[in-house]
């Protein structure tokens, strides 16, 4: 049977940790391990952030998530509570419009969330944490 | 999620930051609760700044965050009774051992981290 692993996480998308993670399910990967899934927790849902325009001589966190979910069909697990907690939302447009935005077109948009996450609970980091062979926290 | 309540997996969830500086704490909480409504076997252990999230008395309206830490008297109804505290931590820090929540067994070293290898899955936060 093929070992599984799962990864936690809880460092931003700047952070060293981050690309530690990335590497690891490269890894994982090209010594057939499945990786069941990436759970972000913490300052970790950073990395969901749709909007964030890092400098191109600087190392491309989401591009790299986005490639291991549609190469490798990595699930990428977004805990909505703690994402939450830190401005990240799939729910933009039920909050009630400002005057400012008012005075403009009203924003399609209604996530500032990457469409790479899932966006889940903590019950899945119980899922996880219970499926998989390995676990590994960042 | 039905083969989650037949594992046997026993987790442990490492706290090593004070209260209020970051959300450690109660996401660390949070994780502990979620486990345990699921019926995981999950322990919880206090070491280093962590310590300070277990003394009583604490007001945390006077800085304006939320206070967690009266969340923490639901671990009960989860069934979460394993809590471990280290005693070199708290002696550091000179702290008195008046914790706001019953149970917690405060452990020498040694057998702090005897426990804590006991584990399957270990979560540090």
């Amino acid at each position: 049977m093929q070992n599984t692993l799962a990864l936690v996480v809880t460092t931003p998308p700047n952070s060293n940790l981050t690309t530690s993670a990335i590497n690891l399910v490269h890894a994982a990967i090209e010594n057939n391990v499945k990786v069941i899934g990436v759970f972000f927790y913490q300052d970790g849902v950073l990395n969901a952030a749709k909007h964030l325009s890092i400098p191109s001589d600087e190392f491309q966190t989401l591009t790299q998530w986005q490639q291991l979910n549609s190469r490798y069909d990595v699930p990428l697990y977004l805990c909505i509570s703690a994402a939450e907690k830190r401005g990240l939302t799939d729910e933009l447009n039920n909050h009630e419009p400002s005057s400012h935005e008012l005075s403009h077109e009203p924003s399609q948009e209604t996530s500032n969330i990457d469409s790479v996450f899932t966006v889940s609970g903590l019950g899945e980091l119980v899922e996880l944490t219970s499926k998989a062979e390995r676990v590994v926290q960042l | 999620m039905s083969d989650v309540t037949q594992a046997t997996k026993t987790v442990a969830i490492v706290n090593t930051q004070a209260p209020f500086s970051s959300a450690a704490g109660k996401e660390a909480l949070d994780a502990a609760l979620i486990f345990g409504s699921f019926e995981q076997t999950i322990s919880l252990f206090f070491i280093g700044d962590g310590v300070f999230q277990m003394i009583g008395d604490q007001n945390a309206s006077s800085i304006a965050v939320k206070d967690y830490l009266k969340t923490f008297s639901a671990l009960e109804f989860y069934d979460i009774e394993n809590i471990y505290l280290c005693k070199e931590s708290l002696n550091e820090r000179n702290l008195p051992a008046n914790f706001h929540i019953d149970n917690i067994q405060v452990l020498a070293q040694n057998e702090f981290s005897q426990r804590l290898h006991s584990h399957h899955v270990i979560y540090r936060f």
